[in-house]
């Protein structure tokens, strides 16, 4: 056991951790809009999927990092403005219109892939960025200052998303439209639009986690997410619907994970244990949401579609 | 809403409504036939009716929640359209309604804000908007601290929150639906000083209620409202209880029973230091004793949510006693299922009447029976003798005026106060020895309500044991032998009716108790 | 609720067509005589330069050995990692007449069981297994591809100079377990100093993981890799990205990172299907279970052409194929 707890084994577990959370970190987020303002998408993972993909075809066909990252948004919000129209202007059951849109993304990437692609072809993602100063520190320069931009970017968005929700006129609108949605119509504001944006903003967001993974392994494959979009609506959950709740359960899954590896490697599990030390961030996630999670904290509208007067 | 600060300059007080000819129809259901409505400047104007009789909708068409089929709304004169809650506001109109619409995790000043363009942008800004609410709560008596969270405030508190969420827009015509439902005669008595003040600057108000004492104490003028058709419009000088009440029901209404003296027996239903939780798990009856005796109505008044329903379902046996006990006829039944009371002679009128008092897609027949159909004389060996059960029903329905197309019509398409007339029917047949009567008037027409309350008295003198639980102060001492007040699960005091009035009851009711007598 | 009912029906219809694409390749063109027609199930994409590609390869170069599309005719069902999905295309396929029927995951085996007594005139194959549950119209194949990684263990562990080598597997059975187990062995017989660090992530899909596994590796000390199963592509991007050597199998994945895969095992499944073909042509529907291995010429040691390999490492490497065909080396079962 010793042997994990030097600074190099530390440094390369946490930093490996902080990689591992990424796109989960995206995706949560933006579900963090979308059930805060009460529409629950269970599509994550498919609309993951085919943002991975939109981002790899792209980079793959030279069309460079930041052109797949917009066309990962744009593909985002595509799929979002249909879930939105589903669950909101339609009103469909929220849980399963999700499912349909999860088996949607699933297979249309697939398809897109093979059809476009065929064999899987390496990209070149973004390069290490070391921050100035910063990464020249002792230990935590190295752990948390030498990543790629994506991996700045995802925790970065937690206190943007922190911020919009809680100090912009637009959060209070989200907020109250989660919460008590026909209090909101009664003063004017446009419970659908905000609905619409909200869905569309988490969408986008999980479509930039989708591309964040794809451009990290540089490579695309058949359900390359593998459930990731589901861990991420869980992590929401988890972390009662507060962006760093959210990144703080992002950050134990992707860490659990990594200190397993890490165990793993280190020949410190031994083998006979393996599978079980496998499926530990899933269990630990599902332990942590069964003790800590803060149903009070539920928005109180979330699942329920709005309709005035009724 | 362009402006950051509301209420600070622009218009005067006031403005000047005419709804004329507004016709609103849902599938099967006439709600507004060609209604005609108007409030002046500085007015106070009451729109009077039974449930059903189109007040909502007429306020909702108001706020730009529903669209009229027919009809013109014209506010100084000129015509205008109101085709959503944000026209509404910008025309000055507000509304208090019924269900508060407030978002009970923010605070008082972010709901107060919401929806409203801040001076920082897309920034909020909460500094300015609570110095204004602090201003309006002066300036109206409307007491509230603009920091805290809406599911800590009372009832009354979130009312007011309400009131300044409409002043705060620049409402210059109020619309109050049932405000008074909700509150101690104290805080009614605090909301109509507000309210006067209002319409002394210059602010329209329409008040809605049914509280006939009230609407004559508050009102210039008073529409009333019947079938979605306009009754007329009264002034309340000129206006009566009982006049009022006829323009309602189309009907004589005798509005005060007479309780003649009767002859009081042993104690029927004994209650000893009893406790429950309520559904949260928080304790909801601390150590309730009473005693009711036969041939007497014990009522308890409250504002709701102080006991008084978990009281009664231990009572019923639908919830567990934590503690004390409970006797029927002398016989503990603490621990006894609600058949075993039964047996013993009790009957139970619940207030969720659909939830716990009858079976919406049964019929009126199955609804009648639905105690009694396994026992002779409508059970032999376990087959139903359906000609007896038809003779029984006939008689009750006829009996206790339940107005229904047959016997066969499904519960659930009869009118409020017709199902708790059926409900009264099935447990008054069996003469109880004793009743527990939760609510029994809410949400029922004047006309049902008069029946009602007959049938209470009608017991009484049989020699019923009656527990009588209101949140109408009016029911309960047109009732009561004596009233116990219930404030956070405990009784606060059993008052006489000879000795009861309203200020005492309703000092009681808000938790405090009596100093000097 | 109708709405609802519409939306999710069209979604699950379009997302089902995008999904379970099966592709009719080939198919006789009016000829006289009829084609023998093969089809396929497999768990992932047939260009997942992994497991289901090599049945797929193997069957294409059958197809073209036995003179193309008219006398050979192939389906193909992939990306079937629902096993009920697979069990569905397995019938569809044998009551469409289908000569032979692929179940080309050993996940599938269950299913094959309940649906080839159903069809006793189609005949059947399992893979990879060793096992034909006794049934006449089951063929079984596996490979043995402990032999393959032995001898990339044994060069692997000359190539090092840090003296750590990392393997990455999916879960802890099958053609997987058998692979890491022979890699181990080969390494430690070359030089029992070096270490082998060897990290089942629990996954066959998690690529994100297998990547992260990969540089765990690389900060253990490793400088040659390898690993198996379709989730290994996101591994190979990060030994690229850190230079350190990579070995791969299943598949000749040198494209994958052209200057870091030193060599990688090739399975050659033709060896196996065209004796399958020839006993169902002549009557024989199944019984029989295949192992392809070094010495049948169903696996085979591909080396990467634009790598530069020391030559007495791969003098090391051909050694110890022969060795192994010889007899000369045993390789351990596993266990």
């Amino acid at each position: 056991m010793g042997e994990f707890f030097t600074s190099a084994v530390l440094v390369s577990t946490v930093a490996s951790g902080l990689r591992l959370s990424t796109s989960y970190l995206f995706a949560a987020v933006g579900e963090t809009f979308g059930q805060r303002s009460g529409v629950l998408n269970l599509g994550v993972d498919g609309i993951m999927l085919l943002g991975a993909f939109g981002a790899y075809y792209t980079v793959l066909n030279g069309g460079g990092l930041w052109l797949g990252m917009v066309v990962a948004i744009t593909v985002g919000l595509v799929m979002g403005l249909a879930m939105a129209f589903t669950s909101v202007t339609l009103q469909a059951e929220q849980g399963i219109s999700g499912i349909g849109f999860y088996l949607f993304g699933l297979g249309l990437s697939d398809l897109l892939f093979q059809k476009l692609v065929g064999t899987p072809l390496p990209i070149r993602g973004f390069p290490e960025l070391r921050i100035p100063f910063l990464a020249d520190l002792p230990v935590v320069g190295e752990m948390l200052f030498s990543h790629s931009i994506v991996v700045y970017a995802a925790f970065l968005l937690v206190p943007v998303a922190a911020f919009v929700l809680n100090r912009t006129t637009l959060g209070l609108k989200i907020r109250s439209v989660g919460e008590n949605p026909e209090a909101a119509d009664t003063l004017g504001v446009s419970v659908a639009g905000v609905r619409y944006l909200t869905v569309m903003t988490g969408s986008a967001l999980a479509g930039l986690g989708g591309a964040a993974l794809a451009t990290e392994l540089g490579i695309f494959q058949q359900n390359l997410t593998a459930g990731q979009g589901f861990i991420a609506v869980a992590l929401v959950y988890f972390g009662a619907w507060r962006p760093v709740g959210v990144m703080a359960g992002s950050l134990l899954y992707g860490l659990v994970a990594s200190v397993v590896l890490q165990l793993k490697t280190l020949g410190i599990i031994p083998r006979s244990a393996s599978e079980l030390a496998a499926m530990l961030p899933a269990v630990l996630t599902i332990l942590a949401l069964v003790v800590a999670v803060q149903r009070e904290r539920q928005p109180a509208a979330l699942t329920k579609p709005y309709e005035r007067g009724a | 809403m362009a402006e950051t600060l509301p209420g600070t300059g622009g218009r005067g007080h006031g403005l000047d409504l005419a709804m004329r000819g507004i016709v609103k129809r849902f599938p099967g259901v006439l709600a507004n036939d060609h209604v005609d409505f108007d409030v002046r400047r500085g007015e106070i104007h009451t729109l009077l009716g039974e449930n059903g009789a189109g007040k909502s909708t007429l306020m909702k068409i108001l706020y730009g929640l529903y669209r009229p089929d027919a009809g013109e709304i014209r506010i100084d004169g000129e015509p205008v359209q109101i085709d959503s809650p944000r026209r509404a506001i910008e025309l000055g109109i507000g509304m208090i309604h019924q269900h508060f619409m407030l978002v009970p995790t923010l605070t008082v000043a972010e709901n107060v804000a919401l929806g409203l363009a801040s001076p920082k942008g897309p920034l909020l800004d909460l500094a300015p908007v609570a110095r204004r609410i602090e201003e309006l709560s002066e300036a109206y008596g409307l007491r509230v601290d603009p920091g805290a969270m809406v599911w800590q405030l009372s009832v009354g508190e979130q009312q007011r929150v309400e009131i300044i969420k409409a002043l705060y827009r620049d409402a210059e015509l109020l619309a109050l639906d049932e405000p008074t439902a909700v509150l101690t005669p104290q805080e009614v008595e605090d909301l109509f000083v507000t309210l006067r003040a209002m319409a002394a600057e210059g602010h329209s108000l329409i008040f809605i209620s049914h509280k006939l004492h009230e609407v004559l104490d508050i009102s210039d003028r008073i529409t009333v409202l019947r079938n979605g058709r306009l009754v007329g419009t009264v002034s309340s000088a000129d206006a009566t209880k009982a006049g009022l009440a006829r323009m309602m029901v189309g009907r004589e209404v005798v509005l005060e029973q007479v309780r003649a003296p009767v002859e009081v027996g042993p104690p029927r239903l004994e209650i000893f230091d009893v406790r429950a939780r309520g559904d949260r798990g928080t304790e909801a009856v601390r150590g309730v004793s009473l005693q009711v005796r036969a041939g007497e109505i014990l009522a308890i008044a409250g504002v709701s949510g102080n006991g008084q329903r978990e009281l009664a379902e231990v009572v019923a046996g639908l919830r567990e006693a934590t503690g004390g006990r409970v006797l029927i006829d002398g016989s503990d039944v603490t621990g006894a299922d609600p058949g075993q009371r039964r047996a013993l002679g009790l009957a139970y009128i619940p207030e969720e009447r659909m939830r716990d008092g009858a079976i919406g897609q049964f019929t009126v027949a199955e609804n009648l029976m639905l105690h009694d159909f396994d026992r002779p004389p409508f059970a032999r060996h376990g087959f139903l003798d359906f000609a007896e059960i038809e003779r029984h029903c006939r008689r009750l329905v006829a009996d206790f005026d339940v107005k229904t197309p047959s016997l066969d019509t499904t519960m659930k398409s009869l009118s409020g106060g017709n199902i708790q007339k059926a409900i009264l029917a099935r447990e008054l047949s069996a003469n109880p020895k004793v009743l527990v009567a939760s609510q029994p008037t809410r949400g029922v027409d004047i006309g049902a309500t008069e029946y009602i309350h007959r049938r209470l008295l009608d017991q009484r003198a049989r020699g019923t044991a009656t527990l009588l639980i209101s949140e109408d102060l009016d029911e309960i001492l047109a009732l009561a032998d004596r009233i116990a007040v219930m404030y956070e699960g405990e009784v606060m005091d059993v008052v006489d009716r000879a000795d009861a009035d309203v200020g005492r009851l309703g000092l009681l009711m808000a938790g405090v108790r009596d100093s000097g007598t | 609720m109708r709405k609802l009912i519409v939306v999710v029906a069209a979604l699950a219809l379009v997302a089902a067509a995008c999904g379970g694409a099966g592709d009719e390749a080939g198919g006789g063109e009016g000829a006289a005589e009829q084609p023998f027609r093969i089809a396929v199930v497999a768990p992932s994409a047939i260009n997942d330069l992994a497991f289901s590609q090599s049945i797929y390869d193997g069957l294409v170069a059958i197809q073209e050995e036995m003179g193309g599309p008219t006398k050979v005719e192939l389906a193909v069902t992939d990306g079937t990692f629902v096993v009920e999905d697979a069990a569905a295309a397995i019938r569809d396929y044998a009551a469409q007449g289908y000569d032979l029927v692929i179940a080309h995951g050993s996940q599938y085996g269950t299913s094959l069981q309940e649906i080839a007594p159903d069809f006793p005139d189609v005949s059947f194959a399992w893979g990879t297994a060793g096992d034909t549950f006794g049934l006449p119209n089951v063929f079984a194949y596996e490979a043995a591809s402990n032999q393959g990684g032995y001898v990339m263990g044994v060069m692997a562990a000359a190539l090092s100079e840090s003296g750590v080598v990392g393997i990455i597997g999916p879960i802890e059975v099958g053609d997987a377990k058998l692979y890491v187990d022979g890699f181990a062995a080969g390494v430690k017989a070359q030089d029992p100093t070096v270490d082998v660090t060897i990290n089942y992530t629990g996954s066959f899909s998690d690529v994100a993981l297998a990547a992260e596994a990969a540089r765990a590796a690389i900060g253990a000390g490793a400088d040659v890799l390898t690993g198996t199963a379709q989730m290994v592509v996101g591994a190979v991007g990060v030994a690229q990205e850190e230079g350190v050597l990579w070995f791969g199998t299943q598949a000749d994945q040198t494209q994958l990172a052209p200057e870091i895969v030193v060599a990688s095992q090739v399975y050659h499944w033709e060896v196996v299907l065209r004796d399958m073909i020839d006993l169902i042509q002549q009557g024989t529907l199944g019984g029989e279970a295949y192992v392809i291995d070094l010495a049948n010429g169903g696996e085979e040691i591909a080396f990467n052409p634009g790598f530069d390999l020391p030559a007495d490492v791969k003098q090391l490497g051909q050694d110890t194929i022969q060795g192994i065909i010889d007899g000369s080396i045993v390789v351990p079962a596993g266990g």
